[in-house]
């Protein structure tokens, strides 16, 4: 194997004419003169000006190295300081170079040539296109006479050093650590998610997608990607999120895409729009399945243009913001039920991942256990544990089928802090768990009963807000007591009927149902009807 | 096939350079192993790997771990061929040790050679030219081979650059026995300089004259063109009835003009307090052709570690008996080969 260095003349560094200049460290010469390294080849580059010295070294690398062989080549950059124009001679040169990596071995010199031909050869050396190591020398420690100095060999392939792969290791186990929010979760396929997470993170700007039930903890996710990014200065703008869910007509449009000032009645104002607010960094859109048909044409132009117009304005605004998008629900069925773009979609699922339900983790349970109590000390400032006893119970029940978690982590977290807050003297006892574990199966089992679960399955329950609830129980409810559509939308809006000449009151209630996945005959069609 | 660990004994070098002669001029293939194991570069160097190729090509010899850093070779010679060579050592490394290299090999070849060698020619560590000139081919000529040794072109640390030619007449090696030294014929101390301020060597010379009370006409500054330079070195040369002996010190940039010419005078000061007919440096050098030869003899003033370790691959390749005596005033060096040992 023949040992090839390429390298540039160090116009100051190699130069010297009288006798002395062998006295002193001259990199060019003095990496030839290593008694463990044979340079069987030099290419030295060389702008014009400097002709002279590098015959002069030449001559003087046959003295102390006869078996090196030194061509030179004139790379003449108008100015050597220009990073653009030495990026392209020196890559010009490496395409122009007949490499011959199984007899050869090439080391790119990064020692002489000005910051700036360091820094290409380094960019260069990374991306192979030259296919070599770096050599770097340097002076003799002390003034003690020998020139020459030393040199180190660099291989960028940095997997073949232990240490710095070990580094490597530990930062990369830190940031998905990070992204666990510090649990240490034992769901397989859950890590392996969490490790693509952390790569793409850290390598891609594209949209990510993330699909899960409620509570699986995707805006958390979603909140710990963009603070990942940040530690890493990949992100500079900030971190935007929103449920789409609640996003709904003219306010939409203005929540997300800005609006001018008297863009809609009302806006006196004009607005940013959190699109905008997120340049150059993330928007979380939670629920991106509820978006309205003219948002999601909108946010199709913000992500593939990086601008879009702000209502009211005829004047374009750029944003470059990178998207996580959540949904609970498989997209492809909106886009064949017409609901959702498809072209949209295409777009946002570059990176998809799926975040499994707490239910098809049982073994993540208890560390996540032991994070929400922490959690709770924290913020309460009062540490509380399980008895042992207590601990075995409540696992025990969390990670059997009957656990149904349809609430998933957010569910886990309100059950940990019902249980800790009613604590005795920091000790959750095997009475709180089974109080806990009653209530958890009247929430899953219907013991009292508003209604639903007649017409709504656990999974979908579990995804409305208790707040919303109380509302929906109430619609159907009266709707059961309805004969017609007409009559409960009649009932329902009694009021604004009352206040209004003309209103749709059917169509109102047919779309109020509809969000919640409902239609009169599957409301109706169960349980008793008022004559 | 012989097999020498390099790790063993002293001068991880020189036991690779033996090696080289003598499997030469015997025919006999070697491997050696853990090449200057303990060393913190380990493995073989260019001025090792310089030598092989010199031997390699003088001898058409098949060899394996010819690299730098290479902690094994095998060398398989073939017939040695008599020429006109030329051999350019990097790193200003030492033009002598490759002579020494190939000169037993050559001198036993059909024909006369000549040999020129490029790079330094007064090194720390290595045998300067004066030495090999007038210190030891005199007495290898006594053993028969006529060897002249030209200096063409000093060479010193770091940039080299120097050359030597070297003729090598042929000759059957006889026995050669040196008692003693004889009385002092004659004695000088030169100061060699180049490109350095010349109160270089007058400091050297005014040592000599005051720790060895050598007159002012034995001590010459020889000034050499300044293109050869930076460089000096200090030779001191006592020609005795029998033998002649040099010793020297090389400048180093740091290293007082003073601790240079001493460490010459300590050399000379020891040999010439001892009995012994030559000196540590030119008894490794004579026991080569001594053994060579089948028998021979010498007194020394000092038996180093570096000694041992020639004796131990001489007695690898060649079977000879090196029996050591140590005397009261000198050590006694008597070589036998063992079948004739036995008469």
């Amino acid at each position: 194997m023949k040992t090839v260095v390429i390298g540039f003349l160090g116009s100051q560094l190699d130069s010297g004419g009288t006798q002395a200049r062998w006295e002193r460290w001259r990199p060019t010469v003095s990496l030839c003169q290593h008694e463990d390294l044979v340079v069987d080849r030099l290419e030295l580059l060389h702008a014009r000006p400097h002709q002279k010295l590098a015959e002069a070294l030449v001559l003087d690398i046959a003295t102390v190295s006869p078996e090196t062989t030194v061509n030179l080549h004139l790379v003449d950059p108008r100015d050597p300081w220009d990073f653009q124009d030495v990026y392209g001679r020196l890559h010009d040169f490496a395409r122009g170079y007949a490499f011959d990596v199984d007899r050869e071995r090439y080391l790119m010199h990064i020692t002489t040539g000005t910051h700036v031909a360091q820094i290409c050869m380094f960019l260069l050396t990374e991306a192979r296109y030259f296919p070599a190591s770096l050599l770097q020398t340097a002076p003799p420690r002390r003034n003690d006479g020998d020139p020459k100095g030393s040199y180190a060999i660099i291989d960028l392939d940095l997997s073949r050093y232990d240490q710095l792969a070990a580094r490597f290791a530990r930062e990369t186990q830190d940031s998905t650590s990070f992204l666990k929010s510090g649990i240490a979760t034992r769901n397989g396929a859950f890590n392996r998610t969490i490790d693509e997470i952390e790569r793409v993170a850290v390598r891609s700007r594209s949209p990510v997608l993330l699909i899960g039930p409620t509570g699986a903890g995707k805006s958390q996710l979603a909140k710990r990607i963009y603070e990942l990014k940040k530690a890493r200065h990949q992100v500079k703008g900030e971190f935007v999120e929103v449920n789409c869910a609640t996003l709904r007509g003219d306010s939409a449009m203005s929540t997300l895409f800005g609006h001018t000032r008297g863009a809609f009645t009302g806006a006196q104002v004009a607005r940013a729009g959190l699109l905008r607010t997120a340049d150059g960094g993330i928007v979380f859109l939670d629920e991106i399945g509820e978006l309205g048909a003219d948002e999601q044409a909108m946010l199709l132009r913000a992500i593939e243009e990086k601008r879009f117009f702000p209502m009211g304005s005829d004047k374009e605004v750029r944003s470059d913001f990178q998207l996580i998008a959540g949904t609970n629900r498989d997209l492809r069925d909106d886009v064949r039920a017409g609901r959702f773009r498809d072209d949209l979609l295409a777009r946002i699922d570059h990176w998809t991942f799926r975040l499994p339900a707490l239910r098809e983790r049982p073994e993540d349970i208890e560390p996540n256990v032991d994070y929400e109590l922490a959690r709770y000390a924290e913020q309460v400032g009062e540490n509380v544990r399980f008895n042992a006893e207590a601990r075995r119970a409540f696992l025990r029940f969390a990670t059997s089928n009957e656990a149904v978690w349809a609430g998933n982590f957010r569910e886990l977290s309100a059950c940990v802090a019902r249980m800790a807050t009613l604590a005795e003297g920091g000790r959750i006892t095997e009475s709180t768990v089974a109080s806990e574990v009653e209530r958890l199966k009247s929430a899953w089992h219907g013991s009292a009963t508003d209604g639903l679960e007649r017409v709504l399955d656990a999974e979908r329950l579990a995804q409305i807000d208790p707040f919303d609830r109380v509302q929906l129980a109430a619609v159907v409810d009266a709707c059961r007591r309805s004969n017609s559509m007409a009559a409960a939308g009649r009932r329902l809006f009694a009021v604004s009927r009352a206040q209004r000449t003309a209103i749709n009151d059917s169509d109102r209630l047919r779309k109020y149902l509809a969000r919640f996945g409902l239609d009169w005959a599957s409301v109706v069609g169960s349980g008793v009807r008022e004559p | 096939m012989i097999e020498i660990d390099g790790s063993e004994g002293e001068g991880g070098g020189q036991i690779l350079r033996s090696a080289l002669s003598l499997s030469i001029v015997t025919g006999q293939p070697f491997r050696i192993f853990n090449v200057r194991a303990m060393r913190p570069k380990p493995g073989l160097m260019r001025q090792h790997l310089t030598a092989v190729r010199a031997a390699a090509e003088i001898s058409s010899a098949e060899v394996t771990g010819d690299e730098v850093g290479s902690r094994e070779l095998m060398f398989r010679p073939g017939a040695v061929r008599a020429g006109d060579y030329a051999f350019h050592v990097g790193t200003a490394g030492s033009t002598t040790l490759v002579l020494q290299t190939v000169l037993p090999p050559l001198m036993a070849a059909a024909s006369r050679s000549t040999v020129r060698v490029t790079g330094g020619t007064h090194n720390k560590a290595s045998p300067p030219v004066d030495f090999l000139a007038r210190a030891f081919l005199p007495l290898l000529g006594r053993m028969g081979p006529r060897v002249s040794l030209e200096l063409v072109r000093f060479g010193f640390y770091p940039r080299g650059g120097g050359e030597i030619v070297a003729s090598i007449d042929p000759a059957p090696l006889r026995r050669l026995d040196l008692p003693e030294r004889g009385g002092r014929v004659r004695q000088q101390a030169e100061a060699y300089i180049a490109a350095i301020p010349m109160h270089v060597a007058e400091r050297e010379l005014e040592m000599v004259g005051r720790r060895l009370n050598w007159g002012a006409d034995e001590r010459h500054a020889r000034g050499l063109s300044s293109d050869v330079g930076p460089g000096n070195a200090l030779t001191l040369t006592v020609e005795c009835e029998h033998v002649t002996e040099v010793f020297s010190g090389f400048a180093e940039k740091g290293v007082s003009a003073e601790r240079v010419a001493d460490h010459a005078i300590d050399e000379a000061r020891a040999w010439l307090a001892s009995e012994g007919a030559v000196g540590p440096h030119l008894a490794d050098q004579l026991l080569l052709p001594m053994a060579l030869a089948g028998a021979g003899s010498f007194t020394t003033s000092a038996i180093t570690e570096h000694f041992r370790s020639q004796a131990a691959v001489i007695g690898t390749f060649l079977g000879t008996s090196i029996g050591i005596a140590a005397g009261s005033g000198s050590t006694q060096v008597r070589v036998e080969d063992r079948q004739r040992g036995g008469r």
